[in-house]
């Protein structure tokens, strides 16, 4: 993907290049709202990642101007206002997502991935090594060995599976599998519990292990190390 | 218009009132007097009148020359008094001599009733009352009596009072206006010297107080309760400096970490899978103070008050939602985590809100009970309160902490803090999530018992 990155933090702007090129990513560095406003105007994107606190050219007002040149380019918003009202603003002047600075890059990576996603179908039956998902009858199976899995380690597993190869964090997790809105501490522990008890079941009895704890990150469901 | 001439001082006010009522007061009372000493002078310059007339009726004698003369002498020294005698014909029959010549009440005429009494002006400009009437006299002949009094006394000695009381009362006024703006003034100092002292008292000595000077009075009473106010806000003073040390300390230890781990890592070449140990564990802290900021960027919210979804729930639901997602926890410690109650106990509130709170009461329960105790959470109504109970049977909180268990940072044991405690805001953010839905949260069970922390909500009917 040739992606667009309008941020005026050198060290944020340089990770996040970094780290989308490391996916396979294209991307070009905006530092000013004005250089991201010029860019946008010469090149073609699939997708921008737009800071909203910006010098000169606020970064609303490049998203409303892209908009109104009828520009469909997916945009996903970083922003350190932590208000609705930020959010509501920023989604109506037709930002496609948001993210909440400081955010963790893996959870930025599967956004981009949703939105690149939009209107793909969904995959009813995963497999990652010997693991074996169905989603619509919710079964799970390694090495042809049915795995007696709770509703919760289904999900869990199932979302780690989709996201398969690349790490997941708690965030990611406490919204997407168990829908909180406010991650807290009690809930880290909660997904922690759970991955034990997965692990358990999954890993344990083979010789290849397939979850991985990415220390500082999250967790990563692959085939070998980390 | 009646703003600007509004005078800007209070004592201005207050004895501008003053005087304007005072000066209504006493020009009601000045105009009773002279209107009641009018009516009292001239009820006995009348009987007078009355008496002279009798006296007049009986002392009248005919003459010679068939007109009438008064028996014994006029009184010389008495130039007020009038007399005055008619025949029915209308010839005059008597007439007193210093009138000279000047015609008193005239010959009757044919209206004229047994007796009148009239007040009329004579020609030299005498005010006069005279009274009329026709008798029958001691002779057998039947004449008209005019007999006349002067009013010129009574009504001198009226002017007089007038006088006085036109004199009299501006100076009155004056003094007691000087008074009342001396008292309004008296009065009103030690309200300036409030303001002067309170002009003084900044964020920097906020512990000092207005002096109260009379307890009793009004200015006491608002001097106290400005003292309250002052008192509140040191508190909340203290609390925030607290916090921002609190704060700051915080911070500061996972920075340090991050730090140090960095600095240390970078001393000498490391093999890949130690570097990867090292950003782990730096990400770790990164996370930690991501946190940290989160729950502080919640509360300051709730500060400035967060706007509240509320809808009515059950609160049993709540309690067991809450209880749902943290009951692997417990079962990691076969600990037995019991939801009861009465699921008919329903309460105006944000479920996410309050769910926090219930949240983090379970979760201290869990973290700080041992192994295999149990866990209850019961939900019951008491008159017009929803309540629900966090029980364990862990080592409870000690007397000397429970007032402070629910401040930010604050921890019961302070050494337990970070790898298992959080960062002390579980019990502040519960109490701000309960007492935002109007209910209050307190620690209810006694030493030694284990801990039973209540949360008690305003109960609505469905």
């Amino acid at each position: 993907m040739h992606i667009l990155v309008v941020e005026d933090e050198p060290k944020v702007a340089q990770a996040l290049k970094e780290g989308l090129c490391r996916e396979g990513h294209e991307v070009a560095l905006a530092r000013t709202g004005e250089e991201g406003y010029y860019l946008l105007g010469a090149q073609s994107f699939d997708l921008v990642l737009l800071d909203l606190m910006l010098p000169g050219r606020n970064g609303l007002e490049i998203l409303t101007t892209l908009r109104k040149r009828d520009q469909t380019t997916p945009v996903l918003v970083l922003t350190a206002r932590d208000t609705v009202e930020d959010r509501v603003l920023g989604l109506d002047s037709g930002a496609d997502d948001y993210l909440i600075k400081p955010f963790a890059f893996p959870e930025l990576l599967a956004r981009i991935r949703a939105l690149s996603r939009r209107g793909a179908a969904e995959q009813f039956r995963l497999r990652i090594a010997d693991l074996d998902i169905d989603v619509v009858a919710r079964a799970a199976a390694r090495a042809g060995r049915p795995l007696e899995l709770t509703m919760r380690e289904f999900q869990l597993l199932e979302y780690l599976a989709r996201n398969h190869g690349r790490v997941v964090s708690r965030e990611m997790l406490a919204r997407d599998v168990w829908k909180e809105t406010a991650r807290a501490t009690p809930l880290d522990n909660v997904i922690d519990v759970h991955i034990a008890r997965l692990r358990r079941k999954v890993d344990d009895p083979f010789e290849t292990k397939l979850i991985h704890t990415v220390r500082g990150v999250g967790f990563i469901v692959k085939d070998g190390a980390p | 218009v009646t703003l600007a001439l509004r005078p800007a001082h209070v004592r201005t006010r207050l004895t501008l009132w003053y005087i304007a009522v005072l000066s209504a007061v006493l020009a009601l009372y000045a105009a009773a007097t002279l209107v009641f000493l009018w009516v009292s002078l001239r009820r006995e310059l009348d009987r007078g009148i009355h008496h002279e007339f009798e006296a007049v009726e009986d002392r009248l004698r005919p003459a010679a020359d068939g007109s009438m003369r008064l028996e014994g002498h006029d009184d010389p020294s008495d130039r007020l008094k009038f007399v005055e005698v008619w025949s029915p014909e209308g010839r005059l029959l008597y007439r007193s001599a210093h009138l000279n010549s000047q015609q008193l009440g005239g010959p009757p005429r044919p209206d004229m009733e047994r007796t009148s009494v009239t007040s009329f002006v004579l020609q030299t400009g005498v005010p006069l009352r005279m009274r009329s009437g026709i008798r029958d006299v001691a002779s057998g002949s039947r004449v008209l009596i005019h007999v006349a009094s002067s009013e010129e006394r009574f009504r001198h000695e009226w002017n007089e009072l007038l006088a006085g009381l036109a004199l009299g009362l501006p100076l009155a006024l004056g003094i007691a206006g000087a008074g009342g703006y001396w008292l309004a003034g008296r009065a009103l100092a030690p309200l300036g010297r409030m303001a002067r002292q309170a002009e003084r008292i900044t964020a920097d000595n906020l512990q000092e107080r207005l002096p109260v000077e009379s307890p009793d009075d009004e200015l006491g009473h608002l001097a106290r309760v400005f003292n309250k106010s002052l008192e509140r806000l040191e508190e909340s003073f203290g609390q925030l400096r607290r916090f921002t040390a609190d704060a700051s300390h915080e911070l500061r230890t996972p920075l340090t970490a991050i730090r140090s781990v960095g600095e240390v890592a970078l001393q000498a070449d490391q093999e890949p899978a130690r570097y990867r140990e090292v950003i782990g564990s730096m990400l770790e802290e990164v996370d930690r103070v991501a946190r940290l900021v989160d729950s502080l960027l919640f509360l300051s919210r709730a500060d400035a008050g967060r706007a509240l979804r509320p809808q009515v729930h059950s609160l049993l639901d709540v309690a067991q939602a809450s209880a749902a997602l943290l009951e692997i926890l417990a079962e990691e410690k076969s600990q037995k985590l019991d939801v009861t109650g009465d699921s008919t106990v329903f309460a105006n509130v944000d479920a996410l809100v309050l769910r926090q709170a219930v949240v983090n009461l379970i979760d201290n329960a869990v973290k700080f009970s041992p192994s295999g105790t149990p866990i209850r959470v019961e939900v019951r109504r008491d008159g017009a309160q929803g309540v629900i109970d966090v029980a364990d049977r862990g080592p409870g909180i000690p007397e000397a902490h429970r007032s402070r268990v629910f401040e930010r940072f604050y921890r019961v044991d302070a050494a337990r803090s970070r790898e298992d405690g959080g960062a002390g805001l579980g019990l502040s953010i519960a109490r701000w999530a309960v007492e935002a839905h109007g209910g209050r949260i307190e620690i209810v069970s006694r030493e030694g018992q284990g801990s039973v922390f209540r949360i008690l909500l305003p109960a609505v009917e469905r």
